[in-house]
């Protein structure tokens, strides 16, 4: 890639020169021309002009064109991908306004209300739901706001959904409450400061936990006047704003029941992982006369990152097949977890190992088990 | 897993870096040809003019010698104008194999600028899509949001958008036709029929118009070239002669069909897409049908919504788990295990743990819960309480 950037202001330098070139050639010429207007006797000179212009010019936008050429190469040697299969895929026909509900969520979460604005003038099959435009309407100006260092209004969205955030284990309110505290502190008012900790950092619904924290924190009186050279600096970066906002745009999407990353995002960031790799077998895939997206299953596992894993699947590993209703996962009393028709055909001595009493070994270690000892789990 | 694969990452954008080259490509070859053919005629009118330069009159000299002038003039214009294209496309792909690049720096996917860079992908993605649709308000906003005129496309989709429109809705094939001018070589390269198409179909207008002898002329100058691949279907074309526009015979009333022009202007957005290495659904509509199904899993379709998560994008039932119907499950021969309390993978540093109710729960999750709740742990599932000693540890293998 380094080398295409690098490539390019070659390319870029070579093309002005090379038209400058033509251009003072052609000029050239013009002004033979014109002199030919007025003195008759040069037009000998003037077409001898033309002649070389002409030959110049060939040349030199014949080389520019070669270069073109071999920047493209390079190109092309770069990307070899065809997406074409991919993209022969028939799932999307016909579901232009799903797709458009999914942007048009995508923009309100993000707070970019004038796109939503403009997405729904030019697509009049959008609808923008009412509770969802307030929500992230809501949701995104007490972000703003905390961003800009206010911090009173999410502080009282906090303590009035506190029961919300406790049940969900969020400490929203308490990482609030220290964005306030060291504000104070890092304002000089040092008596505020106290007391504002004195009032809240006991009372704050996950403060318990918070302890060595809370010890910490108070710690920051002793450097009061040199904050940027304590052992504190850290904690003032202007970064604690973004990331205080952050954690309460996802608090606020916890407490009402909606995704906390824009879903919209997340899968196409996972689609960038998965494209390649998918229209890679399928190529493969069609030389069989199936089209990728008509699969029950995908052919191949797509790697994706664990923030990218919302269920559990358990893939059996003695018969590599994923659980199901039919054939769910059973641990065995040694805490081995293998799928029921695995733990049947064990049993059922097919495997090297089981003896005649219906006790069998665990694929995974020494210790014996029977069918009977082994139980369901529910991931 | 954090890490990124940059060669997967990078192998999707072909799209990115070949629009701009397909037309720095044509802009580079167009104006060569443009100022051979210019240059030429202006040395060979010289000549002539020379031989004849004592024997005709001085108005007439200056006469043809401003006609080279000008014809000079208009090719320094022209010439200018496509230094100018040239050195915006060559930019633009800079620009381009830039960003590309930075992907190179990232260590991590948690990195914030390996996210940025995410956003800014999914913002490109999404201004293809709005231009592809015709939502060039929406397009342009986002564009003028974030910088990134260097990565649309836009003047493209809008000769695609304009002459689409010419053929729905007035009719006219002028656009595409001219385009097709201009791009002959390319499209015989890749064995287009487009050109006889948008012939074809003039030539219906005019048998529609019962200009019968004015489309037997077209025919033969128009037709005939393609009698080499077409001539079946000219030799059909010709037999419309003796039919009339409401004819109920199949092949001719198939081809008095008005939503003929509907198929040509399809047929122009696949060739034209086909011509610029553009695939011919946007890339959005590819990234979210890999996406989705990589993401997909039996418990996204189940009826019983306590197995849906809120942040999983297939279980928005009401508009990704609507585009994710029908799609292909994801594929797994390894166990991935995601805590139902948390959301946390659990692997041999946070083991799952089985209640004696058989469900499963992250050891970090239990043990703050048993934190709580003086040693004991409440199945969010069931309701049912235990001791933190109860749970057993499970091993995946």
């Amino acid at each position: 890639m380094d080398s295409l950037v690098r490539d390019c202001e070659k390319l870029s330098k070579h093309q002005t020169a090379a038209m400058n070139k033509t251009l003072g050639s052609v000029e050239a010429t013009i002004r033979a021309l014109e002199l030919a207007l007025t003195e008759p006797t040069s037009l000998a000179s003037a077409h001898q002009q033309s002649k070389q212009t002409q030959d110049a010019v060939s040349e030199q936008l014949k080389e520019l064109c070669t270069n073109v050429a071999k920047y493209g190469k390079h190109v092309e040697r770069t990307f070899k991908l065809d997406l074409g299969v991919v993209a022969e895929s028939r799932a999307f026909e016909n579901k232009r306004t799903e797709l458009g509900q999914a942007i048009m969520l995508h923009f309100l979460r993000s707070g970019d209300f004038d796109l939503a604005r403009s997405f729904l003038i030019e697509d009049k099959s959008i609808v923008a739901e009412d509770s969802a435009w307030e929500r992230f309407e809501a949701m995104n100006a007490l972000a703003e706001q905390i961003r800009t260092h206010v911090l009173e209004p999410a502080l009282e969205w906090a303590l009035s959904k506190r029961t919300e955030l406790e049940a969900l284990g969020l400490g929203l309110e308490f990482t609030l409450h220290r964005l306030r505290f060291l504000q104070l502190v890092e304002s000089g008012a040092s008596v505020e400061a106290l007391g504002y900790a004195r009032e809240w950092f006991p009372h704050s619904n996950t403060s318990s936990e918070r302890l060595d924290e809370i010890t910490h924190l108070m710690g920051v009186f002793m450097y009061a006047r040199r904050l940027g050279s304590s052992p504190y600096a850290g904690l003032f970066g202007e970064r604690r704003w973004g990331e205080g906002a952050h954690e309460f745009a996802a608090a606020f999407c916890a407490v009402q029941g909606v995704a906390g990353a824009s879903p919209l995002a997340v899968s196409v960031a996972a689609g960038a992982r998965a494209l390649a790799v998918v229209s890679k077998v399928s190529s493969l895939l069609r030389e069989r006369r199936v089209e990728w997206s008509q699969q029950d299953e995908l052919a191949v596992e797509v790697p994706l990152p664990d923030d990218m894993r919302f269920h559990s699947v358990f893939a059996c590993p003695v018969s590599k097949e994923q659980a199901s209703r039919d054939n769910p996962p059973m641990a065995l009393p040694c805490g081995h977890v293998i799928c029921k028709a695995s733990l049947d055909k064990l049993a059922r001595g097919v495997r090297p190992g089981a003896t005649a009493s219906g006790r069998f070994k665990c694929p995974y270690c020494p210790s014996m088990a029977a069918v009977g000892d082994a139980e369901r789990v529910h991931f | 897993m954090d890490k990124i694969n940059v060669d997967y990452m990078l192998a999707i954008e072909e799209p990115f870096m070949k629009v701009p080259l397909e037309q720095l490509k044509r802009e580079a070859r167009q104006s060569q040809k443009l100022a051979e053919r210019e240059t030429q005629l202006v040395t060979s009118g010289l000549a002539d003019l020379i031989k004849k330069q004592s024997s005709i009159p001085a108005e007439e000299y200056t006469c043809i010698l401003d006609g080279l002038i000008d014809k000079l003039k208009v090719l320094k214009r022209k010439l200018e104008e496509s230094k100018q294209e040239e050195t915006l496309l060559i930019h633009r792909s800079k620009q381009r194999a830039a960003d590309l690049n930075e992907l190179n720096d990232f260590t991590s996917a948690t990195q914030s600028g390996f996210q940025r860079w995410c956003r800014t992908r999914l913002e490109r993605v999404l201004i293809d899509y709005m231009l592809r649709n015709g939502n060039v308000d929406t397009a342009k906003q986002i564009m003028e949001k974030s910088n990134l005129e260097h990565f649309a496309d836009s003047s493209l989709f809008a000769l695609v958008m304009s002459t689409e429109r010419e053929l729905r809705e007035q009719h006219s094939c002028r656009g595409a036709l001219h385009w097709c001018a201009e791009n002959r070589s390319a499209l015989r390269k890749i064995q287009s029929s487009l050109e006889f198409e948008l012939r074809l179909q003039e030539f219906i207008e005019m048998i529609r118009g019962k200009k019968n002898s004015e489309a037997i002329a077209y025919a033969k100058k128009h037709l005939t070239t393609w009698s080499d691949t077409q001539l079946p279907r000219i030799q059909r074309a010709m037999t419309l002669l003796a039919f009339s526009p409401t004819t109920t015979c199949p092949p001719y009333k198939h081809m008095f069909d008005v939503a003929r022009w509907d198929g040509l202007a399809h047929e122009f957005r696949m060739v034209i897409f086909q011509l610029y290495n553009l695939p011919s659904q946007p890339l959005l509509h590819l990234l979210l049908q890999t996406g989705l199904s990589a993401l997909k899993t039996p418990a996204c379709q189940s009826d019983d919504t306590s197995e849906h998560n809120r942040n999983c994008p297939v279980c928005q039932t009401d508009t990704l788990g609507k585009l994710a119907q029908g799609l292909p499950l994801s594929h797994h021969s390894n166990s991935n295990l995601v805590c139902r309390i948390t959301g946390e993978k659990m692997n041999e540093d946070n083991p799952p743990m089985r209640l004696p109710n058989g469900y499963v729960y992250s050891l970090s999750s239990l043990t703050d819960m048993a934190h709580k709740l003086g040693g004991m742990v409440k199945c969010p599932r069931s309701g049912e309480v235990y001791s933190l000693k109860d749970a057993k540890k499970l091993f995946i293998s």
